[in-house]
């Protein structure tokens, strides 16, 4: 699903060394290609056919072909467009959040100062919980009497500590923090790596240009690492698209309260596995590939150029 | 790369309309068959039990013999004491007679569904399942349990609780016996309900009407109370929403479905004494007489809540902590008296069970006297057969848990069963969903009009759940 970065280095003419280093190319692909096959290919073909059934997870009721009732019953769901929406504001807002917020940290922890190495670990570290095991966490953290609200009280001397998870005009709100909070030291680190490509040479010729701090951010470090700015804001609007984990488990029903976090992915699983519709969530998943695939595809023609 | 998603694309997309294209033939081409294939698609029906003899009728698993030494495996909801002994005890005693080894595999309550119809799927059934009451249906129409039929000894069933045998049938045979059943209401302490002058109620039949029972909850909120009624909230999305407030829809008036044909909840879920019931259950929560806030049983004890809207599995900590305190009361009375649910895990036998009569021979020993008294003291439960109960001073006139065995005795009046439908997953789901939208300030009509759409979208994509 994730675009690699294109490589424009490597175009290929066809002298007989190359025709060698392509079979190579080829066998070091190979695994890769027959693992998303199987494993991705295959099973999307499988739920293209079924989507056009009405099959379900287990029923002694024989499969009939339906042709486009699955699509047309999905379209005319008020719940499918309510979860579109709310992937496309989720999105909206994570992606310049969550780039932004991996810039700043990958800025604060590259700095040459003690202690910055223990930052760049902590922020680190909830990359490697489970989403889910952190969506329990958060759980207890945002009960309406929990650690956050308890801070919350102190520091704006009772005004606001709302129930986060039962009130449907927070829950979004919890849901983007645990997000923010869960995933965004993956866009740090890759951003770090990014600046510390930069070379050191264009900061000191801005220097003696007499160009501030700011300055040398904006002009040198900006477009020193845009590439994978570029790619940090793709591949952070592909995985929020696939936002499911934090709203199954963290608001009192999956999706809820009042279908303020139903997500696609949630409707999908939902008609899928809860009520054995696969036809139908098939259906789901076809129309979930369209989508995403023409938003990478519209957010590609913002690509920077070299 | 582009070219090459498009590719791709048009690809699955041609595959789609030539599937399309067929339209509705009947009879499947090999495209949906390998689909089928791929999926694993079970074929239930088909899952007969081994030792089934064509020329035997369906409902006679037994043979009366066990052929050789044979291991089974049974799924339960928990590990606990009482299973495990039990478990340990058959295998050391009759079991090691009849050569029957059975092994436990603790699935724990909250997937356990699906782990089954996982199982199912991949044709990898356990022997015997231990299940909630209300999955039974469901995994009775799919074929996943086989009727006990001739397993079961001429007045083999006299002393279990007619409440049992009413959960174990579907479509006019016995599938599943239990060890216990449930019970339900509202512990209180009765310091508490004095100190506000509160009526305790013994019967269903003289509950706290709504009215009063809002009063109530106000009187406790303003005695200092910081949220009276503990409902349980943090046990999350599940059986235990529709279990324990179905009976305020039911209470009301109304109920899950419709139980003359079970073809649709309108006209039930969302009746207008439902709604109304349901509107003054909102209101509970908007106005913060109800702890949503708790993360475990330590606000009713410690008296952050002073009423625990909740089942008999409560009992036993409960106990514990406060002694002669504790008095268990029924459910409000919001219009045709008081409900309760009932109903709970109870053992089947998987339709590709090794052994039918080694699979019964572990079920007579799970609902003999002595385990039914250890397994239900240790969930604090009803005991499922009527010589244990009558041996329990607190299921007696004057005990503690005695309103349980009334509320059983006064079924299907004042114990509600769960609707004997394979649908009931779709209104477990619909009224779960619902619940959490009322009490976070839905609009009660249009959520309960939602929960009777979906209820009915599920009915109609399973063809009316037809039998045979």
């Amino acid at each position: 699903m994730q675009p690699a970065t294109v490589d424009n280095g490597a175009s290929s003419s066809g002298s007989p060394s190359n025709r060698s280093r392509a079979r190579a190319g080829l066998a070091f692909a190979s695994p890769a290609v027959v693992l998303l096959t199987l494993f991705m290919v295959v099973p999307f073909g499988l739920a293209a056919v079924l989507s056009f059934t009405n099959r379900k997870l287990l029923s002694p009721l024989p499969t009939r072909w339906v042709g486009l009732d699955n699509y047309t019953d999905v379209l005319g769901d008020s719940g499918f467009w309510g979860a579109l929406q709310n992937n496309l504001v989720f999105s909206a807002i994570v992606m310049p959040l969550q780039t932004g917020l991996a810039l700043l940290l990958a800025v604060l922890v590259n700095q040459k100062l003690k202690g910055s190495v223990l930052f760049r670990t902590i922020y680190f570290v909830p990359i490697t919980f489970s989403l889910s095991a952190a969506s329990i966490i958060w759980l207890v953290l945002l009960n309406p009497s929990g650690m956050l609200n308890t801070v919350m009280e102190v520091v704006t001397f009772g005004a606001f500590a709302p129930d986060w998870l039962n009130d449907p005009s927070y829950t979004m709100a919890a849901v983007i923090i645990v997000s923010l909070w869960a995933s965004v030291g993956f866009q740090m680190v890759i951003l770090l790596a990014a600046l510390q490509d930069v070379p050191k040479s264009l900061y000191e010729a801005a220097a003696v240009d007499g160009a501030g701090a700011w300055k040398r951010f904006r002009n040198v470090t900006v477009p020193g690492i845009r590439h994978q700015l570029f790619f940090v804001a793709t591949i952070t609007m592909i995985l929020s698209f696939r936002l499911f984990d934090q709203v199954w488990i963290m608001p009192p029903r999956p999706g809820g309260p009042l279908d303020a976090t139903n997500t696609i992915m949630v409707e999908l699983v939902d008609t899928g596995f809860e009520r054995g519709q696969i036809g139908k969530g098939s259906s789901i998943a076809v129309l979930f590939f369209l989508i995403v695939l023409f938003l990478t595809i519209f957010q590609r023609k913002f690509e920077p150029a070299d | 790369m582009h070219s090459k998603m498009a590719k791709i694309l048009a690809s699955i997309l041609a595959l789609g309309l030539v599937a399309a294209a067929c339209g509705n033939d009947d009879d499947a081409p090999a495209a949906l068959e390998a689909a089928q294939e791929a999926t694993a698609a079970p074929e239930p029906m088909d899952a007969a039990p081994e030792p089934m003899d064509d020329a035997m009728p369906a409902g006679t698993p037994c043979d009366g013999e066990i052929d050789g030494p044979v291991t089974l495996t049974l799924t339960s909801h928990s590990s606990g004491e009482a299973y495990t002994g039990a478990v340990e005890s058959f295998n050391a005693g009759p079991g090691a007679e009849l050569g029957v080894t059975v092994e436990l595999l603790d699935l724990g309550e909250s997937a356990y569904e699906a782990f089954i119809v996982g199982a199912a799927s991949a044709n990898d059934l356990p022997d015997i399942i231990d299940m909630d009451g209300p999955f039974l249906y469901n995994f009775a129409w799919n074929g996943f349990v086989q009727p006990l039929g001739n397993c079961v000894p001429d007045g083999g069933l006299d002393d279990f609780l007619p409440s049992i045998i009413t959960q174990g049938m579907y479509n006019g045979e016995l599938y599943s016996l239990g060890s216990f059943d449930s019970g339900m209401g509202i512990w209180a302490k009765r310091s508490v309900l004095e100190s506000v002058g509160a009526r305790i109620p013994e019967t269903s039949q003289d509950a706290w009407n709504a009215e009063e029972f809002d009063q109530l909850l106000r009187d406790l909120a303003a005695s200092g109370v910081d949220a009276p009624l503990d409902i349980k909230w943090w046990y999350g999305a599940g059986e235990w929403r529709p279990y324990g407030f179905a009976p305020i829809v039911q209470s009301a008036g109304g109920d899950v479905i419709d139980r003359s044909d079970f073809q649709s909840a309108d006209g039930a879920l969302n009746s207008a004494a439902a709604v109304e019931a349901m509107t003054l259950f909102q209101s509970w929560a908007n106005d913060g007489l109800i702890d949503l806030a708790a993360v475990d049983d330590t606000n009713f004890i410690n008296g952050d809540a002073a009423l625990s809207w909740v089942g008999h599995w409560m009992y036993n900590p409960y106990k514990d902590a406060l002694g002669d305190d504790l008095v268990l009361v029924p459910l409000p009375d919001f219009g045709t008296g008081s409900k309760a649910g009932m109903g709970s895990w109870n053992w089947a036998m998987s339709s590709s069970a090794a052994d039918a009569d080694a699979v019964w021979a572990f079920m007579e020993h799970v609902t003999s006297p002595e385990q039914v008294a250890a397994i239900a003291a240790a969930e604090g439960a009803v005991p499922s057969l009527q010589s244990v109960l009558d041996a329990d001073p607190t299921f007696q006139p004057g005990g503690d848990r005695y309103l349980y065995v009334l509320n059983l005795q006064g079924a299907p009046d004042i114990a509600v069963p769960r609707p004997a439908t394979p649908a009931y997953g779709a209104i477990r789901d619909a009224f779960s969903d619902a619940l959490a939208d009322i009490v976070a300030g839905a609009d009660v009509q249009s959520t309960l009009d939602d929960a009777v759409e979906a209820i009915d979208d599920d009915i109609e994509a399973n063809e009316g759940y037809p039998i045979g």
